[in-house]
């Protein structure tokens, strides 16, 4: 990830911004549902150096073990138990973007829709919880995430699942995620997520050219607490082409239709079978 | 294999077919409790990109198949089909085995087993339809356990009367909590929408999973007499199978037509016109699934004791590639490394299942499962 000329002015003008988010909106009243008040954060890869302080802030604040890999000091290929958030590059001829990894804190999560014991939970403040207490270790977050993000200590043999938490810790202090408060160009900015699309669309009507003309998150399954900022198309960056509808609609829609229908109507189809087929009806040798 | 279903031979030693399976059944047993002792990592081939493995694939053709209880129950108790009373012990037999199967599976499944009572411990959450099919499996195989109760209990010269008096009550309720957990294993699936393949994605899921459990329920009942008739040397019961094929043909035509309308519907049926290997998976599956085994019981075959019969093994065969897909390979990953199951996930799904087969096969020969020939043609 050697930083090339351009690169460089970059850095020099996201510095500048810097400045700016420095004096950040402090925090939403917990206990709202409004996905507006929620603690979110927005990535903006064109200001991303891919400096890593983010990720080792991660480390430092969520005691995360370094990975070694191939003889390269903590160098983590993609999401794992002990990496919670990483930086990778996106390459294509000319074209390049950094992009930064973590769990997506949906509005409305799959993961939580799905998890039978409420291990996983949408707190009032915004971040996705994980409770190992409650958590049987079925996997059906990791199956049903649309962004690919739990992950599973395979190596215990109790093993929890991990993923980014948004410092939900830091959060209930009045911080922010410690990888938003390290980052040092402004490429990754915290605080309440209807000010951060706010923030997202004044850049983009600032500098059209620079943009996607696009905040992914800000929609997308829904609504996202983490957003993003691109040169190029969302997909390179790993970011899958999703509606905007949340994915437990459907799921829950068909949950409230089938599960009361059943439960009722069974029970009178039986009956109603069962009085027929005492008078002979339904049976041919009757 | 014959010797393990000879009935009422209390006073011989255990046949030398047993040996086998018993071998299996303990090498799970040994493989089981290692795999709780060293965690999912040290002993499956499961990752971060392929959370869940053969386990579960396996899970999901059992609860089909086993529901040949739900099935055999419902017709016999409910469509006053007296005729399938025969049938009824077997089959609920073989269905709390199937479940018992499940059931182990998905213990050792889960990697944080030291609670795995939170499944039923509040808080839970009303949204998740794997809370939804947890609560309705626990319930069903205690159903299931009232209703074969009798075979043993009767053996034991216990009388069990209000098992008898109730028995529409608890037949009814095993068929509710069939019903729910038939369909909402498919609704498991609803929140995978962007990572399940879109020839199987679908809101139609629980309807699909519901009606596939009906005929694979179906199909399974056909096989186990047709092997347990020929075994036990019972002369068939024509009539009852004829019947069961004409049950059994007319779900899978309503299954079929709402595969198709579904594809039509969702604009996927243009995607079958572009061959890829999802495709012709997805269409062998409706072929050897759905097509074989309905041009089988609509031709001449279908009196013929071998019509369901096979009609039921081609309804598996495309049961399980439906649960193959929609468990594994119709799942998108990122992963360039391709899941294959460890040799110890293996052999505790084989031994797993030589053990529900030994126990059927002991109880069988222990106990009074099937009627005496002649009994159940009284009517």
């Amino acid at each position: 990830m050697s930083l090339s000329r351009r690169d460089f002015l970059k850095v020099v003008g996201a510095t500048a911004g810097t400045a700016l988010v420095a004096a950040q909106p402090v925090l939403a009243a917990p206990g709202t549902t409004d996905p507006n008040e929620y603690v979110g954060m927005l990535y903006d890869a064109t200001k991303c150096v891919g400096c890593n302080a983010c990720t080792n802030a991660c480390r430092q604040w969520n005691k995360t073990t370094p990975e070694i890999v191939e003889g390269l000091y903590d160098a983590p290929q993609q999401l794992s138990a002990d990496t919670w958030t990483l930086i990778q590059l996106y390459q294509d001829g000319e074209a390049s973007s950094f992009v930064k990894r973590q769990c997506m804190h949906c509005v409305d999560p799959a993961c939580v829709s799905g998890c039978p014991v409420e291990a996983l939970k949408k707190s009032a403040a915004g971040p996705v919880t994980y409770d190992p207490n409650r958590c049987i270790g079925c996997r059906y977050c990791m199956y049903t995430c649309p962004f690919h993000v739990p992950r599973f200590e395979w190596k215990e043999v109790i093993p929890e699942i991990t993923k980014c938490t948004l410092c939900a810790d830091r959060i209930a202090e009045g911080n922010g995620p410690a990888c938003a408060e390290r980052c040092p160009t402004g490429a990754l900015i915290w605080g309440k997520r209807g000010e951060l699309i706010a923030d997202g669309e004044s850049r983009l009507a600032a500098e059209p050219t620079r943009y996607i003309n696009k905040i992914y998150g800000k929609e997308d399954v829904g609504g996202t607490g983490v957003m993003y900022l691109s040169a190029v198309a969302f997909e390179h960056l790993g970011l899958p082409k999703v509606d905007n509808t949340p994915v437990p609609e459907i799921s829950e829609a068909i949950g409230n239709l089938f599960l009361p229908g059943i439960i009722v109507g069974g029970p009178l189809v039986l009956a109603a079978l069962h009085s027929i087929a005492k008078r002979g009806g339904l049976d041919e040798e009757a | 294999m014959s010797a393990l279903l000879k009935p009422f031979k209390s006073d011989q030693p255990i046949p030398k077919s047993f040996v086998p399976l018993l071998a299996f059944t303990l090498l799970a047993i040994g493989l089981a409790i290692y795999r709780l002792y060293a965690g999912l990592g040290a002993t499956t081939n499961m990752s971060d990109h392929y959370p869940w493995g053969i386990w579960i694939t396996v899970d999901l053709f059992l609860i089909p198949v086993a529901g040949a209880a739900f099935t055999i129950s419902l017709i016999s108790y409910y469509f006053g089909r007296e005729r399938y009373h025969t049938i009824i012990r077997p089959a609920v037999l073989a269905g709390f085995l199937g479940y018992g199967v499940v059931g182990v599976l998905l213990f050792l499944d889960i990697g944080r087993w030291p609670q795995f009572y939170n499944i039923l411990v509040p808080p839970l959450n009303v949204h998740s339809f794997l809370e939804e099919i947890s609560i309705c499996v626990t319930l069903y195989t205690i159903i299931l356990v009232i209703e074969i109760a009798p075979v043993f209990l009767e053996k034991w010269g216990i009388q069990a009367k209000w098992i008898d008096r109730w028995i529409l009550w608890i037949a009814g309720a095993g068929i509710v909590l069939s019903t729910l957990h038939q369909s909402s294993l498919g609704s498991l699936f609803l929140l995978l929408r962007y990572k399940l393949h879109p020839l199987w994605w679908t809101p139609a899921l629980p309807v699909l999973f519901f009606l596939q459990a009906l005929y694979t329920g179906l199909g399974m009942t056909a096989i186990a007499t047709n092997i347990v008739w020929k075994m036990l040397n019972i002369p068939r019961d024509k009539e009852l199978y004829r019947r069961l094929g004409q049950v059994m043909s007319l779900v899978l035509s309503l299954y079929f037509a709402v595969k198709v309308g579904d594809w039509m519907g969702s604009g996927e049926f243009a995607t079958l016109m572009h061959p890829d290997p999802y495709v012709i998976i997805a269409l062998l599956e409706v072929f050897l699934g759905v097509i074989v085994p309905l041009v089988i019981l609509f031709s001449r075959l279908s009196s013929h004791s071998a019509g369901p019969f096979w009609a039921g093994v081609f309804a598996l065969m495309g049961t399980f590639i439906n649960r193959l897909v929609i468990t594994w390979i119709g799942v998108a990953e990122p992963s360039p490394i391709p899941y294959m199951p460890s040799w110890i996930e293996i052999f505790i799904t084989v031994g797993l299942l030589a053990g529900a087969f030994l126990v059927y096969g002991v109880v069988v020969r222990y106990f009074k499962l099937f009627p005496d020939p002649g009994e159940g043609h009284s009517h």
